[in-house]
């Protein structure tokens, strides 16, 4: 594994100095992803941190093909879109030959551009973003206001019932509910810009 | 029809957390009665697509196949109602105990031993927090127990908590004192930093005050007293601890000792961008205001965190309370704490007024110094305990409001008011009668109109005083009634 300050530099100095801080703020967001995504495919525990590594090295290395088309934040939705299919190509991988790949065939095997994108893995992939919003969220959040939210929205049971439950109005789980679901949005925004 | 009124901007105020205490509790009562405001507000939270693709894969995620190809529980799945502190923040990241273990330490071949850590066997598993766990070892050649903290893996990739981690350790090293916890070793250069401590059978005032909800008075001083010189101690080598809290606040078992824990992790958490980001995670009840805007900080920093400490020991909870880590945050830098005796009575009046002081939002108006605010405790201890012989300190009685008003003075101030009622009165309705409306409005907002019925001043114990107050009240109602 490398150093870790050389992991969140880990490239090419960008030449422009905003996407070199925009980089290094979608790595801080997307490694956390990235680990969970290695774990849930089944990567056993002591190869997570180098498989996310070499997920990281192919997105990083599939930057150089960006060019700036002008309009704002280019950089950003480019980097999230490549980013994106890295992981998706690196789900239907781990499908193929389950137990990991690993160095640098992992790399160029996830910068291969001419694979098409296998629509189970492009599913997976918006699952598995999904989930770990929620699950950064939820830790946002005190219990009782995810309680609320998960009675009321996820199974469906009348707001009056669960609050009388929870001991709250129900007023405040109309809130408390929205405000998870702005959450779990904007979660996903900032690594996902689709 | 609702009773209460539409108000559309008030929807994304609260999505963004920007309302205060009493407009969310307005605002929760009108959506119990408007269908409309509550699907706007959903509306405003998410596109419909948004919460349909949100609630399937939750759905998926939690129930049949999915959850039982993980062969184990989704985390998203709340804890059984009525489980657990329901003001809690769900704990950071899982870390597994046992992941930790076949990830970080080295095999051991005492079978006693979970591992080996350098020259630690670990034995046992103590707890986690979200900032690390903590494990019990033997340290063979020096015959003796330590505890052992571990820095989580999530902060531990964190380049600049890392850094921070090793200088404040350090530092604490440097501390030398009964109310501050030692640190014996320092290591930060392997893949998790950690540092070893002596082992102390003891648990946590968190632990505590959550089994028992507010202490008794004396407890609370006692405590209080002892946290106050620990911080003392670390003040007087230059060092803030950034991290006052109950759970950093270790009570000796069988003795009175208290000390203080976590300096090294300190510095860590207190950049209130990572908290907000998410990044660190843990509860950021006790920061001081100036943390919580991400502003450099000094020592009376720790004494808001301090007074924050005190506060819930006496109510059972701490002084600033939302639903998220960022509501939070800005109740701390925005609102006034609740009066402590509106939730717990028997609070004394004198104590309310010392934590008030503590909680002021300018640093500049609370104690000024940990050394002051312990020499003040110990004061307030010995008169708690002969109320005959140690009076309270001056400055506490200072800070506290005026006892009970006598009933002589009652009347009289009744006979005042009245007086000035009736006084104010005719000098509005001459004015309404007199002048025109610009020159009227003028006059009755001048500061001058009142004072004439105050003075002289006949009483001086303070009856002027509150003379002066009733003017004031009595120049709103003018205004008032008068608009």
């Amino acid at each position: 594994m490398l150093p870790l300050e050389t992991r969140h530099s880990l490239i090419v100095r960008l030449k422009d100095v905003q996407n070199d801080f925009a980089w290094r703020d979608f790595v801080c967001a997307y490694e956390g992803f990235l680990i969970q995504l290695a774990r849930r495919q089944g990567v056993p525990e002591r190869h997570v941190p180098d498989v996310t590594q070499q997920i990281l090295m192919a997105i990083a290395k599939s930057i150089e093909g960006w060019k700036d088309d002008g309009n704002s934040a280019s950089f950003w939705r480019w980097l999230s879109t490549v980013s994106r299919n890295v992981a998706i190509r690196f789900m239907s991988q781990e499908r193929k030959q389950t137990g990991g790949v690993g160095g640098s065939d992992l790399v160029s095997a996830l910068q291969n551009v001419e694979a098409p994108p296998d629509q189970h893995s492009v599913r997976r992939y918006e699952h598995e973003l999904i989930v770990w919003a929620a699950e950064q969220v939820r830790h946002e959040f005190i219990e009782t206001s995810w309680r609320a939210f998960w009675a009321t929205v996820i199974e469906e049971r009348p707001v009056d019932e669960v609050a009388s439950q929870l001991g709250v109005t129900a007023g405040s789980i109309y809130m408390s509910r929205s405000r998870i679901m702005a959450k779990i949005k904007k979660r996903i925004a900032e690594v996902n810009d689709q | 029809m609702p009773l209460t009124q539409c108000n559309p901007n008030l929807l994304q105020q609260s999505l963004d957390e920007q309302l205060t205490l009493q407009q969310e509790e307005l605002l929760a009562l009108h959506l119990t009665e408007c269908e409309t405001c509550r699907a706007s507000l959903e509306q405003l939270a998410a596109d419909q697509g948004s919460w349909k693709s949100v609630v399937k894969v939750l759905r998926d995620e939690t129930s049949g196949e999915h959850a039982a190809a993980r062969n184990a529980g989704s985390s998203l799945i709340p804890r059984a109602p009525l489980s657990a502190d329901d003001d809690d923040f769900h704990d950071g990241p899982a870390l597994k105990p046992s992941d930790f273990i076949v990830d970080f330490l080295e095999p051991s071949e005492n079978k006693d031993s979970l591992g080996r850590l350098s020259n630690i066997e670990i034995r046992e598993f103590i707890g986690q927090g979200a900032h690390g766990i903590v494990l019990k070892g033997f340290q063979e050649e020096l015959n003796r127990l330590v505890a052992v903290k571990v820095m989580a893996p999530h902060l531990a990739s964190v380049v600049a908590a890392r850094k921070r981690f090793a200088r404040e350790a350090r530092a604490t090293a440097a501390i030398v004192h009964p109310n501050v916890m030692p640190i014996l070793h320092v290591d930060s250069s392997g893949q998790l930093p950690f540092l070893v401590m002596p082992y102390v059978d003891c648990e946590s005032l968190q632990d505590r005050l959550d089994r028992e909800g507010s202490l008794p008075i004396l407890d609370i001083l006692r405590i209080s007293l002892q946290v106050a010189r620990g911080l003392a101690a670390a003040h007087a080598q230059g060092l803030v601890h950034r991290d006052v809290k109950p759970a950093n606040i270790l009570l000796e078992r069988g003795v009175e000792r208290v000390m203080l824990t976590d300096f090294g992790l300190a510095r860590a958490v207190d950049d209130a961008t990572l908290t907000r980001s998410g990044l660190i995670a843990g509860t950021p009840h006790y920061m001081s205001p100036e943390q919580a805007r991400g502003e450099g900080v000094d020592a009376r920093s720790d004494l808001f965190s301090l007074g924050s400490v005190l506060y819930a020991m006496s109510t059972g909870r701490p002084p600033f309370r939302a639903e998220t880590t960022y509501g939070i945050l800005r109740r701390v830098t925005d609102e006034t704490a609740r009066p402590m005796r509106e939730l717990n009575p028997e609070v004394p009046v004198w104590f309310d007024a010392i934590v008030m002081k503590l909680l002021t939002k300018s640093a500049a108006e609370r104690f000024e110094s940990a050394e002051q605010v312990a020499g003040l405790f110990e004061e307030c201890l010995g008169h708690l305990q002969q109320p005959d012989v140690s009076p309270l300190p001056l400055i506490v009685r200072d800070l506290t409001p005026r006892k009970e008003t006598r009933p002589l003075k009652k009347f009289l101030l009744l006979v005042a008011a009245v007086l000035a009622f009736i006084s104010l009165s005719d000098i509005a309705v001459v004015f309404m009668h007199s002048k025109n409306p610009t020159e009227e409005t003028e006059l009755l907002g001048a500061e001058s109109a009142p004072i004439e019925v105050t003075q002289p001043p006949l009483w001086n114990d303070g009856v002027d005083e509150d003379l002066k107050q009733l003017d004031t009240e009595m120049n709103t109602l003018l205004e008032q009634t008068n608009q």
